[in-house]
């Protein structure tokens, strides 16, 4: 009994990993076109004398929380990151570039392995500002960029109407993990973010705060 | 000699003139002080004041300024609602915190989280200005040409990791608060400067609803 459980078991699973895995990933479908440029700029958090400052909400399995983000670049290529309550307490502060990441400060209640390593590898795809292109595809109204990202791949959607990157899409070869939506008036600012996760139910969402 | 001279006669002159802006209290004014505060804070039935906060962070370019209006009703009702740059009202009620952020709704216990209810009381400590428990705070007052100033240390453990320092700042006329100083660290601090301050008006209940 026990035996044909576990058997009935596995091959779900493997039925289940080889339905998912047969889902192929729809850029690759879409006719790929020459590379225009070997490296695509995300501009949106590049200027090191501006206060980057979101009202972020914070949507995890069904909890919500609010508050306010402060992105400011610093030296180089690193980005120090503050998230703060609205009364201005604050919860978390780190820096990040694409190869360090450092926790300032953070609370008690978040300092949770899962949750800092979600945050790190978003906010380093958020605020990396070079790409190297591999390939390029095209659908109507898009040109988009694929990037190598170690074993994963980031899909830039630039809009062939005003050049503006309007989303990321982190990916493995065949399933979308993550996606990043800019929306942006120009090419240099985002209005507003909104980070969303396809494996885990974490949707952040950022709106520029205009003082 | 000449540079030691130029520095002496700055350390000096910085010194007097810190001095000149804030001194500290002598035991007398302090127990002068801390019973008008109390008289005053124990004829406040309500309170409702307009507020600009400013969070100052060092590696920022200008603090991040916003503001709204808090409301306070005896014994424990408590609305602090944001109107610029975006709407956010929380309410302190019954051991409750009610969040309606532009317009979506939320609640939460306070006695399910210890740190909220002793951020409960400073809150509340903080507007009628009835905060000097030295169980809770090492407390120091000062003084200047307009206004009394006080410090407080939380020695609660748990606070401590939140809030370095508290600054309360009394108008001399009234002896209510006119600003609040919640100091996280050298570098980063709270402000909060109250407008508008109306005491002792009718206030519905319902406007704690939230």
């Amino acid at each position: 009994m026990q035996k044909s459980m576990i058997r009935y078991l596995t091959i779900s699973f493997l039925a289940l990993a080889l339905l998912v895995s047969c889902g192929s990933n729809p850029v690759r479908e879409l006719p790929s076109v020459t590379v225009e440029s070997p490296v695509f700029e995300n501009k949106y958090f590049s200027d090191p004398v501006f206060d980057y400052v979101y009202k972020t909400n914070i949507s995890v399995y069904g909890n919500d929380l609010s508050g306010i983000v402060i992105v400011k670049k610093i030296k180089g290529n690193a980005h120090r990151v503050v998230f703060t309550t609205d009364f201005g307490n604050k919860l978390l502060d780190f820096e990040i570039s694409e190869n360090d990441f450092k926790v300032n400060s953070i609370v008690e209640e978040l300092d949770r392995k899962i949750l800092i390593n979600t945050l790190r590898e978003d906010f380093r795809l958020l605020l990396r500002e070079k790409f190297q292109i591999e390939s390029q595809f095209e659908n109507e109204t898009d040109n988009i960029l694929e990037s190598k990202d170690k074993k994963k791949y980031n899909y830039l959607f630039v809009s062939k109407n005003g050049k503006k990157l309007h989303k990321i899409m982190h990916s493995s070869k065949r399933k979308e993990k993550l996606s990043i939506i800019f929306q942006s008036e120009n090419n240099i600012f985002a209005d507003n973010i909104t980070i969303q996760h396809q494996n885990i139910k974490l949707k952040i969402t950022l709106n520029y705060l205009k003082n | 000699m000449k540079i030691r001279n130029i520095v002496m006669f700055l350390l000096l002159f910085v010194g007097f003139a810190a001095f000149a802006q804030e001194q500290k209290m002598s035991d007398r004014e302090v127990a002068v002080f801390k019973q008008s505060v109390n008289a005053v804070s124990k004829k406040i039935t309500s309170l409702s004041t307009d507020f600009v906060q400013y969070k100052h962070m060092d590696f920022l370019a200008k603090d991040i300024e916003t503001s709204g209006k808090m409301v306070f009703k005896q014994p424990n009702l408590l609305q602090w609602q944001y109107k610029k740059p975006y709407n956010y009202s929380i309410v302190f009620k019954n051991g409750k915190i009610l969040i309606n952020d532009e317009g979506k709704k939320s609640a939460m216990d306070v006695g399910s989280s210890k740190i909220f209810g002793k951020l409960n009381k400073l809150i509340v400590g903080s507007v009628s200005g009835d905060m000097f428990d030295d169980n809770e705070f090492s407390i120091s007052y000062f003084k200047t040409k307009d206004n009394n100033i006080t410090r407080l240390i939380p020695k609660d453990a748990a606070l401590k990791k939140y809030i370095k320092l508290i600054e309360l700042t009394f108008d001399k006329q009234d002896a209510t608060v006119t600003q609040v100083r919640l100091m996280e660290s050298s570098e980063d601090y709270t402000k909060i400067v109250f407008k508008n301050k109306i005491l002792n008006a009718k206030i519905d209940d319902s406007v704690f609803n939230n």
